[in-house]
């Protein structure tokens, strides 16, 4: 039942991306469209089928950057929580430098870690936990607040410490929020690591945006848009299967 | 020796005070404690599991301290309408107390899985809490906090969010419970028929901040049946507990 209709919503998805394809196709030969203004779907096809080496290693680059940020920031972000979720007074303290982080423009302090941290992978990993940081950060705080009162009085009169009501009880109430925490997080690792290369390297997706950009090369350009959208659809899938796999008992995973 | 239970003059609230010259002792019995909503019954119970302090006066539990009676494991705690935990099956439920706080010793010689057939539940050991109906998982939370085998039970309205038929079959397992192994049970419920058909003795509670305005003792013979429900006696005693709360 479900496989059947997840079998349908992706057949719809496709149909929706083969029509748009189409109609540009259409469109961009009817009006003879120049190719630096907006080049035919076919076009960029073909330059991705010629150019899919370099897509596939400049593609790995930026996931791998992206993957780095979201592993730091997340991690940085749920240590800061559980201290949170631990102390009051830690709270009143981190949250408004949490808030700080959030509100500074990761695109004007781009070029700042560009010169910090130089060229290298550094500066992109950097800007990808940066922006991951914040809603992380939230949804752990949360997550961790919210279980169950009750539950945690019961686990009080049996002598349970606070590492075993930690671990039984806090992490797996927060998991659902960790889940959609984490979600949030992927997409922006992602355009972190590119706004990261946008603004200085020599490798990445978002290089070759920048320099089909200077050259008005836009089959190259909406060919790495095309594998970065990719990509970010395969990691959101991930984490939809993980989510199932270990939400199975929350309401939302049985109603989906 | 010392009543498992002893509480002498003892007050609690948390902004405004709730409890106030609170004196009760438990033995070997089961206590009702019967009062209006929000007349402080949760928080007397929560005062004997050591969850919260005493403004005054002093708890006793098995001879010390509700916290050092926690830490060795003694206490039962059945809450109103239980989510147990969600991602653990009716099994790892029931063997969460055994996992945590593991350096107390437990004197519990029935298992996890023999507490889940005693209370019916063979069928769904290995079911989720959300494939559970509310009485099956109200008898989860009693099988659990059953496991440890603890000299003291204290129950929060555990039937509460029930239907009437479900909690019939309930106060039926209760009664089993407690009439097989002797043991010190405070019972909360705003249910005068429930306490009286339950317990040994009613205290009730009222004012505010709340004092025990009124005791009685239920000489209801046991094994109690449903029969003796309608017998004469049952609604003396309950219009006794009545009077006592109005």
């Amino acid at each position: 039942m479900t496989a059947r209709r997840t079998l349908i919503e992706l057949a719809v998805a496709l149909g929706a991306i083969v029509a748009i394809a189409v109609v540009l196709e259409v469109w961009t030969r009817v009006m003879s469209v120049p190719s630096y203004l907006l080049p035919a779907p076919s076009a960029v096809a073909a330059r991705m089928l010629a150019d899919a080496g370099l897509l596939a290693r400049e593609g790995g680059i930026t996931l791998s950057e992206a993957a780095g940020g979201f592993v730091i920031g997340t991690g940085v972000a749920f240590v800061l929580a559980t201290a949170m979720a631990w102390s009051r007074p830690l709270e009143h303290t981190l949250f408004p430098l949490a808030i700080l982080v959030k509100l500074t423009p990761i695109i004007a302090i781009a070029p700042l870690f560009t010169l910090w941290f130089g060229f290298g992978t550094a500066p992109k990993v950097a800007i990808a936990a940066l922006i991951t940081f914040f809603p992380m950060l939230v949804n752990s705080f949360v997550g961790l607040r919210s279980a169950d009162l009750q539950e945690v009085a019961f686990l009080e009169t049996l002598g349970a410490s606070g590492r075993e009501i930690f671990r039984h009880l806090r992490v797996p109430s927060a998991l659902p929020y960790l889940f959609s925490g984490a979600r949030i997080s992927l997409n922006l690792a992602l355009i972190g690591a590119v706004i990261g290369e946008w603004t200085g390297a020599d490798r990445g997706l978002g290089r070759v945006i920048f320099v089909a950009n200077a050259n008005l090369d836009l089959t190259i350009l909406f060919g790495a848009v095309l594998v970065l959208a990719a990509i970010g659809i395969a990691a959101n899938a991930f984490v939809g299967v993980a989510e199932r796999r270990l939400l199975h008992w929350h309401p939302i995973a049985v109603a989906t | 020796m010392p009543a498992a239970i002893a509480l002498h003059g003892v007050s609690a609230g948390y902004t405004a005070p709730v409890l106030r010259d609170i004196d009760l002792e438990v033995g070997n019995e089961v206590v009702a404690i019967v009062g209006r909503s929000g007349s402080g019954k949760t928080t007397l119970l929560r005062l004997i599991a050591g969850l919260i302090e005493p403004t005054s006066g002093t708890v006793d539990l098995l001879g010390v301290a509700p916290a050092v009676a926690r830490r060795r494991k003694r206490i039962g705690f059945v809450a109103q309408d239980s989510r147990l935990h969600p991602w653990r099956t009716v099994r790892e439920n029931v063997t969460l107390p055994l996992e945590v706080n593991r350096r107390a010793q437990t004197n519990g010689h029935v298992s996890a899985d023999e507490w889940v057939a005693r209370m019916g539940l063979s069928d769904a050991i290995d079911a989720y809490p959300h494939q559970l109906s509310g009485g099956m998982r109200q008898r989860v939370a009693l099988a659990r906090s059953l496991v440890i085998d603890p000299e003291v039970l204290l129950m929060d309205e555990p039937l509460a969010s029930l239907d009437e038929l479900t909690r019939d079959d309930l106060r039926d397992e209760l009664l089993r419970l407690w009439e097989g192994r002797a043991r010190s049970v405070v019972y909360v419920t705003h249910d005068i028929e429930e306490a009286v058909f339950l317990a040994d003795r009613v205290a009730v509670i009222g004012g505010r901040p709340a004092r025990i305005v009124g005791g009685v003792e239920i000489s209801l013979a046991r094994p109690r049946t449903k029969v003796m429900r309608r017998g004469p006696g049952f609604y003396d005693l309950v219009e006794e507990v009545r009077k006592h709360l109005e």
